[in-house]
């Protein structure tokens, strides 16, 4: 009996800790002093993605080896960012299941469905890239634009708020922001005639705190940037994560394109703020400041990149800057304070525009009809998330070389629902009807060669807008970067490999194929210790630690 | 409607091969086909008509339609049990639409005329040669692809331009590979498939190889088709008829 309870004892103290996850919002202010785990989309609220962990380094990192996979049953790009809280990862699945599983092992502990109306609509995949966490709770968009809340333990709905009108096409397709007591969404649709908007709601019941017009109205600032009713179906979606800074309580967003997509002639005016970054009051979603990196888009620049944060010396001073990748081509740095323009250059080649005036706004030079615009319509970088390492003080992001587009001009007439884009442009192609790298691979065979746009990983530095180095690829990227304090850089692509480089040099120090696309960046966690690298390629989810 | 949301079922849906009906598409309605498809279905469709899993607009995959008509009463009824909605449109934007598909979206627009197939089977193995290189399955020498279904993977304009301007319409991942390894060997042949550390081709016997960048020393792509051009060696007729008979090779 005695040998039995000891046992049983033994048991007990061996079982894992219970994992009811508390998340305070003061953790996620300090996340970056537990890098162990990944309590928001962008690491922390800088969305610098470097992690503090560094047991995997330069010297080590060629033994990394597979620990454990997890297959995605669904068809289509998995473009998902995982969470690691305290031991268990929470990852969505298309179109919007949540999966909670072991980090450590990727045993699965429940999964969450939502089915999503049949009226959605989506341009581009049914994506849905991640969850958020505030307390025990898991916070999800979904593409029928509603705002779910879960018990992060058992996966129950706690509640479910309707951000907009499915109907009409709006949808949701980022991970949500998680500010204070308040969870940050914005909208997607802007292929068909939205007006945009980033709304707020109450962390614990799904109330709308605040709402902030993409697109101003009549009355609101920027709204004389749109003639007559044209605001109406602006656009200015903004589907993907944005950033926060505590010390001046701004949230950042980066906005989409104004409607319609390719006809600039039809909505003439800058078309605030389509194609911006926006700083927000994060208690009120007061605008603070903006500003647009394309005014009069016609080439369906959205600017809905990750705005990255950092504190440098800038010119010698110390300055709150924010890093910006831009799909239109250039490298911008920007005071996140003021929005003042800093710096603008083009990573890629640029014909769109030929310089900066001397307030930051780009002199504008559209090609001839049947010309090609460099770059092409996804840009020269596009939604999927840059790094900054603060020890080498460089800027990772995923580019696309030697890609450009043949623009049309066409009216689009507007109906509920329906695309409210104008004429599709086309890929330039060396030769007639050749493939098209496209949005995601979808051929086992790399028909459209380097000769239609080639993928980079470059390394930027911010101080001049140069680049450092380029680790290039054949097949377009579209995987997002990871960078860590010992020194790595962790990326993929289309073609399916993964790679750990130098993050001085951009060597490449270990890589391996998985076989499928990876279009999210990859995270690590720590567990007992041990850390993690977890990257999703294709439809599995596979993670890497130190092999014995 | 969740584009791509429904693939998993639709790719078990049957698929029918369209027959080419016996019409000359215009290049008006090419060209507005190109438009309204460019507006109301490319998002969900595709630059290339083939984003929705087991249909292919360019190439003519379709899962139930095989005459013009059946494309338009899809086009007007929707599926709904793919998530495609019903659109309304005027019959001249229908037949607009067919053509577009049947020219297996060519937006130039070119007007193609199809001859008779009969014909054109006589110029294949007759005047034209093309049974030197071009066997009947398989590739033949200087790596000539087979022609057995180049009429459901070349749009008809495009066998067109081959016949005439073969280097000109050649695609880029159809180029001559020409690879001298670090260990001496010389591969030559037709490259398959590449990525940024490995490339693969068929070489001019007919066997595979997939070459780790690395080993390579040298890997030179070529801009000149092995094939001859036929511009001016074929009357109208005989290229009319040519072409008809080409497009008509659909594989079994």
């Amino acid at each position: 009996m005695r040998a039995l309870l000891a046992f049983l004892a033994a048991l007990v103290l061996a079982a894992p800790a219970a994992f009811a996850a508390e998340v305070a919002s003061t953790r996620i202010l300090a996340a970056a002093a537990e890098p162990q785990n990944w309590l928001t989309y962008g690491g922390n609220y800088t969305s610098q993605r470097y992690s503090g962990l560094s047991q995997i380094t330069p010297a080590n990192v060629k033994s990394l080896k597979s620990q454990w996979v997890l297959q995605d049953n669904v068809i289509g790009v998995w473009q998902s960012n995982p969470l690691v809280v305290d031991g268990v990862m929470y990852v969505t699945q298309r179109p919007n299941d949540v999966v909670a599983l072991d980090a450590k092992t990727g045993k699965v502990f429940w999964v969450y469905h939502y089915t999503p109306s049949p009226d959605a609509k989506v341009c581009c995949g049914s994506n849905n890239r991640g969850v958020a966490i505030l307390g025990n709770t898991l916070y999800m968009g979904t593409l029928d634009a509603h705002l779910v809340a879960l018990n992060a333990s058992t996966g129950q709905l706690l509640w479910n708020t309707k951000v907009a009108d499915e109907k009409l096409a709006y949808s949701i397709t980022m991970a949500p922001l998680v500010v204070k007591d308040k969870v940050v969404i914005g909208v997607g649709g802007g292929e068909f005639g939205i007006r945009g908007f980033i709304s707020a709601y109450d962390a614990k019941t799904g109330a709308e705190a605040w709402k902030f017009y993409t697109i101003p109205g009549p009355g609101e600032a920027g709204n004389e940037s749109w003639r007559g009713t044209d605001w109406e179906h602006g656009g200015g979606s903004a589907w993907v994560t944005g950033s926060y800074d505590p010390s001046l309580n701004l949230v950042y967003w980066g906005i989409g394109n104004p409607g319609p997509d390719w006809n600039p002639a039809q909505r003439p005016g800058d078309n605030l703020y389509s194609d911006s970054v926006i700083a927000l009051d994060a208690d009120s979603g007061k605008l603070k400041w903006h500003y647009q990196f394309t005014p009069n888009d016609g080439y369906d620049y959205d600017s809905v990149q990750v705005p990255v944060l950092a504190d440098i010396a800038w010119k010698g001073r110390p300055t709150k800057v924010m890093m910006w990748a831009n799909r239109n081509g250039n490298f911008y740095m920007l005071d996140r304070a003021t929005g003042k323009f800093l710096l603008g250059a083009p990573f890629v080649k640029v014909n769109w525009m030929s310089g900066f005036d001397a307030n930051g706004r780009p002199i504008q030079t559209p090609q001839p009809l049947g010309q090609p615009t460099y770059p092409g319509n996804q840009g020269g970088t596009n939604w999927f998330p840059p790094a900054f390492n603060p020890k080498t003080g460089l800027f990772y992001f995923s580019a696309w070389e030697n890609y450009a587009s043949i623009y049309k001009r066409e009216a689009a007439t507007y109906e509920p629902g329906k695309t409210f884009a104008g004429a599709f442009p086309s890929v330039l192609v060396p030769a007639p009807g050749a493939a098209v790298p496209g949005i995601g691979r979808s051929s086992l065979i790399n028909t459209w060669t380097s000769e239609t746009g080639s993928g980079a990983t470059i390394a930027m530095d911010p101080q001049t807008g140069k680049r450092v180095w380029t680790f290039p690829q054949f097949d377009v990227t579209e995987a997002g970067l990871l960078t860590t304090a010992s020194g790595l850089v962790f990326t993929g692509g289309r073609e399916g490999y993964v790679y750990a480089l130098d993050a001085k040099t951009g060597k490449e120090l270990w890589k391996t194929h998985l076989g499928g696309q990876i279009n999210m960046a990859p995270i690590t966690y720590a567990i007992d210790g041990r850390q993690y690298v977890s990257v999703i390629a294709g439809r599995t989810l596979v993670t890497f630690a130190l092999g014995n | 409607m969740l584009c791509g949301a429904f693939a998993a079922l639709a790719a078990l849906a049957g698929r029918a091969t369209a027959q080419v009906d016996d019409h000359q598409y215009t290049s008006t309605d090419i060209q507005a086909g190109f438009r309204i498809y460019a507006a109301q279905c490319q998002l969900c469709h595709g630059a290339n008509g083939d984003q929705v899993a087991g249909v292919n607009l360019s190439r003519q995959k379709f899962k139930r339609a095989v005459s013009d008509d059946d494309i338009k009463a899809t086009v007007t009824k929707g599926v709904q049990s793919a998530g495609m909605p019903s659109f309304q449109f005027q019959p001249a934007q229908l037949s607009a639409i067919v053509s577009f598909i049947r020219s297996g979206f060519d937006q130039s627009g070119t007007p193609f005329k199809l001859g008779d197939a009969a014909s054109g089977k006589r110029v294949f193995e007759g005047k034209g040669g093309c049974t030197a290189c071009h066997r009947p399955v398989g590739e033949g020498p200087l790596n000539a692809p087979s022609l057995a279904a180049v009429g459901l993977s070349r749009q008809p304009v495009e066998i067109q331009r081959y016949i005439v301007e073969p280097s000109k319409a050649m695609l880029p991942i159809n180029r001559p590979a020409t690879i001298v390894l670090k260990d001496g060997r010389t591969l030559k042949g037709r490259r398959l498939n590449e990525d940024t550390f490995t490339v693969q081709l068929r070489d001019e016997a007919q066997r595979l190889h997939s070459v780790a960048k690395a080993d390579i020393k040298s890997y030179a792509l070529g801009k000149t088709s092995n094939m001859p051009s036929y511009a001016g060696k074929l009357s109208e007729t005989e290229l009319a008829d040519l072409t008809a008979y080409l497009v008509s090779l659909k594989g079994s």
